[in-house]
């Protein structure tokens, strides 16, 4: 047990306690008395991002591993000199990934087929690599230091050896481990003896390392029930721990995702709680003096392991423990670590928490996401700039917010319609776009794929529901001949040799987006410009055979909104679906409602495919549902993301088809590129990329697109005016700086700059921004409508002309613009409303109601009165009778 | 002699009050759910008019306003008697959910008034519009009252609906609903509209406008109130009281309510 040490440490950490809490207190009452906003004071500095220079990591130790021989000699058995990096350490989010390449290391053995969580424990050689809470460093406090109890691992198994018998305990005879670690149980002090009774059995060696989460609570971690809430079975999120392959070079990268406290709260980690991500290379245990006689245990730590480097271990076999990453915490391997000190950028809700003033809504398009992401801290912490905030939401209803009145701007894409003697302009504020996201594994563990091509022909096979999927989509009228899925289709398998050639549901279908939104627009006006591809659509076979599927034949492009509009039903034997009856084509489809759901799709190889079909015995009913999230080294699935999402989360974007054989990717050029070839029909308007030029230009990126701050020109009031106006300004000149820090411009963003392509976006956006901030007035004087004033009613009689009404059909002149029609009057922006509302009033009316009530009720009083006077009399007559 | 009638006077009022403000309310109930029927086979069937020429008094869409949660079957023709079973929509304009500006009027305090409660309508709200081509969504843009800007003609693709009722003002606004109000709504993408439409409406399909059309049905009216009263007489010789009573009242009530009918036509239609 880690006796002595732990309890110094105890003490110790008590002391340092004490301290920083006066440091805190002391600290906290000088802002209190200095600033009139502590927390917003407090947290700015840290806000204050580290210069995109530092950004990154990159340290190289020498790694050795030796044997302390019986003659007290100590023999070197191996030694590396290993080199980490990690591009990007700043400002991270939750679940965004980071990646780590590694070179000099032992290639590594038995790889798994999925190297997460405790699937990869069977490996020999493999980089551990893990999120813990902690740096290291030696002015670092303890109680921050980092240590294995504060990593992170979502299963017991990679934390704790229970009961092992003598031949696997090597954590007993490693040669740098604590004395009180070489105990039969060690680990957590005092031994949890009542929630552990099961880890202490007499002759079998338990160590535990327990999980201190950040609330204090200590989970001993000797079992599944005693590990912290986010590591139980099924948990919302898949493991990010890893233990990666190095190759036969010694090198190996991986991407890893960091987890901030929004997603494991155990764990902890945020803008305020240092974390770090510990990459510990597996270099087999250093072992002890052996005993006389030579011990099992002594033995088994002395192996070298059993798999050639290289190879693979599909059937889970047993490793050598010496090399293996489950003891990645025993002191040989512990030391052996790189640990690359991250930071977390603030959390989304910092503005709701910290500013209380009512916000300037921004209504519209989730490719801005990720810059607001980090601009809007730079505006709510600012008192002298306004709270900001995004509220993503299809395109269209941004707009229609904003055109109402009810939102200040929206943030759209493209042009949208807008109403009559509205004047809006369309302010440039980032150029970002779209991409085909992918995850595809090659066969035979041949690691990831990262060059995938598309065209547009095969992106319309894949909306159109062309691909039948599986046997149930088969008997789909009209398609018999086409490919299950994408995987065997001739001309994806031409341009992307050497995957594998096993169908997939998930393969026969393009993750999209169920609501209007500008990126399905430019994606099919992407695939309508291409002749190949739209005379597909049109009902032409592809050169193989493959035929569009008949519900979408000839479908209008290019469209916002993608429909569902198979209506096959399969008729099959499996009694789950004949209790479920649905379209097998949309179930596959199931488009979702943000770009962000396809991201994390992506993230967790989770296709959304709806076709998993469950019997519940509790209700004795079937239910239909989404698939499994797909096992690592067979996964395949494709989905529509936005650049920014693409970039944060490490997500693959496929190179799109512009020419024949020319595929362009996403890249900072090929935005400029495509910037470059786009038109402005009149200032203030939009900016449009014509597909046609791009297929023209062969270098520009297809999916690349121009997002605008929409809003009136008139009419709105003048702070909310000026807010328009200064954010403008502000996203377009201090937003477009890269880099990961609050304000600044996030990758998967072409920065605005005032040369080059962009400078004419950077133009128009001070012309707009300029405009917004004038807000003409709207003129009163002329009204629009000829024929002269109110028009003049041709009836007779006052009370029947309806010249309020918007249509003039009964007016007398002849050449008044027609009730329906392309209005005569084009909606230039210096429009203004139209004469006043003259209204008709009607005395009859008015009166007609009243009159009767009061009439009816006198004369029924009158009636009322004159017969109780008449018989009034007769009464005691009646009553002397 | 006077004070029979008197009460004449009174019944005659009284009776005109309570169809128009609850027994009107009714039959515009029923005519709606027979509308409704009619309209759903309608669309079913896919046969509800699209236009340019609807016979009048047929259905034409099925108008939501969830709202003020109002749902009315629209009719073609804003006559006053066409009004009496639900909002109409004036023949020279497109028909609900159509590229363009499409009146409806509605009552606004008798008859069921299904247009009461539209002025409370803010920007915004959503008028949800069934026709024979779809489903159109217009969102309010603003309710008009006199001295107010008209709005520009719609752009190319977007169709405009314009409700229009008669609201009062004071205490009995309710009962006095004597100025026209328009409630405007628009939405960016409406169906296309046929060509050929009616250039222009008779008088009496104009806001407010009575229909003197109805003055000889009046008088065919009447006569049979007066018939009914000569037999009445003549029966009260034969019959007794009561059985009287049980034969005449419901023939009595039946042509009292066909000849304030007849009345309401009369009148302004937006009432």
């Amino acid at each position: 047990m880690r006796g002595p040490a732990a309890r110094r440490r105890h003490r110790l950490g008590v002391l340092l306690g004490v301290l920083l809490a006066v440091v805190v207190s002391l600290a906290l009452g000088a802002t209190a008395g200095s600033a009139a906003d502590p927390l917003a004071r407090a947290i700015t500095p840290a806000a204050k991002a580290a210069p995109a220079g530092k950004d990154g990591f990159s340290t190289t130790k020498t790694l050795t591993r030796t044997f302390a021989e019986a003659d007290g000699q100590t023999t070197t058995v191996a030694s590396y000199d290993v080199t980490v990096r990690a591009d990007r350490t700043q400002n991270l989010r939750g679940r965004q990934r980071v990646r780590i390449t590694w070179s000099g290391a032992q290639p590594s053995g038995g790889r798994a087929s999925n190297p997460y969580g405790e699937n990869g424990l069977a490996q020999e050689y493999p980089v551990v690599v893990m999120q813990c809470r902690g740096r290291d460093g030696a002015g670092v406090p303890a109680a921050r230091q980092l240590r294995p109890e504060t990593c992170w691992t979502a299963s017991v198994a990679q934390r704790s050896q229970v009961l092992r018998s003598d031949g696997e305990a090597l954590w007993r005879v490693d040669r740098f481990e604590d004395e009180a670690d070489r105990e039969r149980v060690s680990g957590i002090d005092p031994f949890p003896a009542e929630q552990c009774a099961d880890a202490d059995v007499e002759s079998y060696s338990t160590h535990l390392t327990e999980f201190a989460a950040a609330g204090g609570t200590v989970f001993p971690a000797c079992d599944s029930e005693s590990m912290p809430p986010e590591a139980a079975v099924g948990a919302a999120f898949p493991p990010a721990e890893v233990a990666a392959y190095t190759d036969e070079n010694g090198a190996g990268s991986v991407k890893f995702e960091v987890r901030s406290d929004v997603e494991n709260e155990s764990l902890g980690c945020s803008h305020t709680v240092e974390c770090s991500i510990v990459v510990v290379p597996i270099v087999g245990l250093s072992c002890d003096t052996p005993s006389t006689p030579i011990s099992i245990a002594d033995r088994a730590c002395r192996k070298l392991g059993r798999f050639a480097p290289g190879s693979s271990n599909f059937a889970n076999e047993g490793v050598d423990q010496a090399v293996s990453p489950a003891l990645w915490w025993s002191e040989s391997n512990w030391r052996n670590r790189f640990s690359i000190p991250i930071t977390f950028g603030l959390p989304p809700d910092t503005c709701d928490v910290l500013d209380t003033r009512p916000p300037t809504g921004f209504y519209g398009s989730e490719l801005l996401a990720q810059a607001a992401l980090q601009w809007s801290p730079a505006y709510c912490l600012d008192t002298k700039r306004f709270k900001f905030q995004l509220n993503q939401m299809p395109d269209e209803a941004g707009w229609n917010l904003m055109t109402s009145g009810e939102g200040p701007a929206a943030v759209v894409s493209s042009e949208h319609t807008a109403l009559a003697g509205q004047p809006i302009g369309y302010a440039p504020t980032a150029v970002t776009g779209f991409a085909v996201g992918y995850v595809i594994d090659r066969p035979e563990n041949g690691g990831e794929y990262t060059q995938l091509k598309l065209t547009p022909r095969l992106l319309a096979k894949l909306l159109t529901q062309s691909y039948v999927g599986s046997d149930l989509g088969r008997g789909h009228p009209g398609m018999a001949g086409n490919p299950v899925s994408i995987l065997n289709d001739p001309e994806f398998v031409e341009l992307n040799p050497g995957l594998s050639r096993i169908d997939q549901e998930a393969g026969a279908t393009l993750l999209s987006l169920s609501t209007s939104a500008d990126v399905v627009e430019q994606l099919t006006s992407y695939i309508a410009q291409n002749r190949e591809a739209s005379a597909f659509v049109a009902g032409k076979a592809d050169p193989w055979g493959m035929v569009v599927n008949p519900s979408y034949r000839k479908i209008e492009l290019p469209r916002a909104e993608w429909p569902l509009l198979d209506t096959y039903v399969p008729q099959t034997q499996n009694s789950c679906r004949q209790a479920n009856p649905a379209v097998y084509f949309n179930q596959l489809a199931a488009p979702v409602t943000t770009l962000r759901k396809i991201a994390e799709a992506l993230l967790d190889s989770h296709p959304n495919v709806q076709t998993r079909c469950d019997y519940d015995a509790s209700t004795q009913q079937y239910k239909v549902g989404r698939i499994d999230r797909q096992s690592f080294g067979a996964r395949f699935l494709l989905g529509i993301v936005s650049l920014g999402d693409a970039e944060r989360y490490g997500l693959r974007a496929a190179a799109l088809q512009t020419k024949p054989g020319r595929f362009v990717p996403p890249t900072a050029q090929s935005l400029a590129n495509a910037v470059d070839l786009t038109t402005q029909k009149r200032t203030r308007l939009p900016f449009v990329l014509d597909q046609a030029d791009v297929a023209r230009s062969g270098g520009a990126y297809p999916g690349t697109m121009v997002v605008y701050t929409a809003a009136k020109l008139s009419g709105l009031d003048a702070e909310t005016a000026g807010h328009l106006a200064q954010f403008v300004r502000v996203s377009t000149t201090e937003g477009q700086r890269p880099g990961s820090g609050n304000g600044e411009l996030p990758a998967g963003f072409l920065p605005i700059r005032d040369t080059g392509p962009t400078a004419k976006l950077l133009d128009a956006a001070d012309d707009v921004a300029d405009a917004i901030e004038a807000q003409r007035p709207p003129k009163t004087s002329p009204p629009a409508g000829p024929g002269g004033g109110d028009g003049g009613p041709d009836s007779s009689d006052g009370g029947t002309t309806p010249p309020g009404d918007l249509t003039p059909p009964g007016r007398s002149t002849p050449d008044t613009t027609p009730p329906t029609g392309a209005p005569t009057q084009d909606p230039v922006l210096t429009a203004s409303p139209t004469a006043a509302t003259t209204t008709v009033d009607s005395g009859i009316a008015g009166r007609l109601l009243p009159g009767l009530l009061a009439l009816g009720l006198l004369a029924g009083v009158y009636s009322a009165a004159s017969r109780f006077f008449v018989r009034v009399p007769r009464r005691p007559e009646a009553g002397g009778r | 002699m006077i004070s029979s009638a008197v009460t004449m006077v009174a019944l005659v009022c009284l009776w005109t009050v309570l169809q128009l403000l609850v027994l009107g309310g009714l039959s515009h109930d029923r005519a709606q759910q027979f509308l409704y029927g009619e309209f759903r086979q309608q669309l079913a069937g896919s046969v509800a008019p699209v236009g340019p020429v609807v016979p009048v008094g047929d259905p034409v869409a099925l108008m939501r306003i969830p709202a003020i949660g109002m749902e009315q079957v629209v009719v073609e023709g804003t006559a006053s008697g066409d009004l009496l079973v639900g909002p109409g929509h004036r023949r020279d304009t497109v028909l609900p959910g159509q590229q363009g500006v499409s009146l409806v009027y509605g009552r606004g305090g008798t008859y069921g008034a299904p247009f009461g409660d539209i002025t409370e309508l803010v920007e915004g709200d959503v008028i949800v519009v069934v026709s024979g081509q779809g489903e159109t969504r217009y969102s309010v843009t603003g309710v008009r009252r006199s001295g107010d800007p008209v709005p520009l003609p719609p752009v190319e693709g977007e169709g405009r609906l314009t409700l229009v009722t008669a609201e009062g003002s004071g205490r009995l606004a309710g009962l006095t609903a004597d100025t026209t109000v328009f409630v405007d709504a628009s939405s960016p993408d409406a169906f296309p509209a046929p060509p050929g439409r009616p250039t222009a409406v008779p008088e009496s399909e104009q806001a407010m406008a009575s229909d003197p059309g109805a003055l000889p049905l009046l008088a065919l009216c009447l006569a049979l109130l007066v018939a009914l009263t000569l037999a009445v007489v003549a029966a009260r010789e034969r019959w007794s009281l009561t059985v009287v009573w049980i034969v005449a009242s419901p023939l009595a009530i039946a042509a009292a309510w066909l000849t304030t009918d007849t009345v309401m036509r009369l009148l302004p239609n937006l009432i």
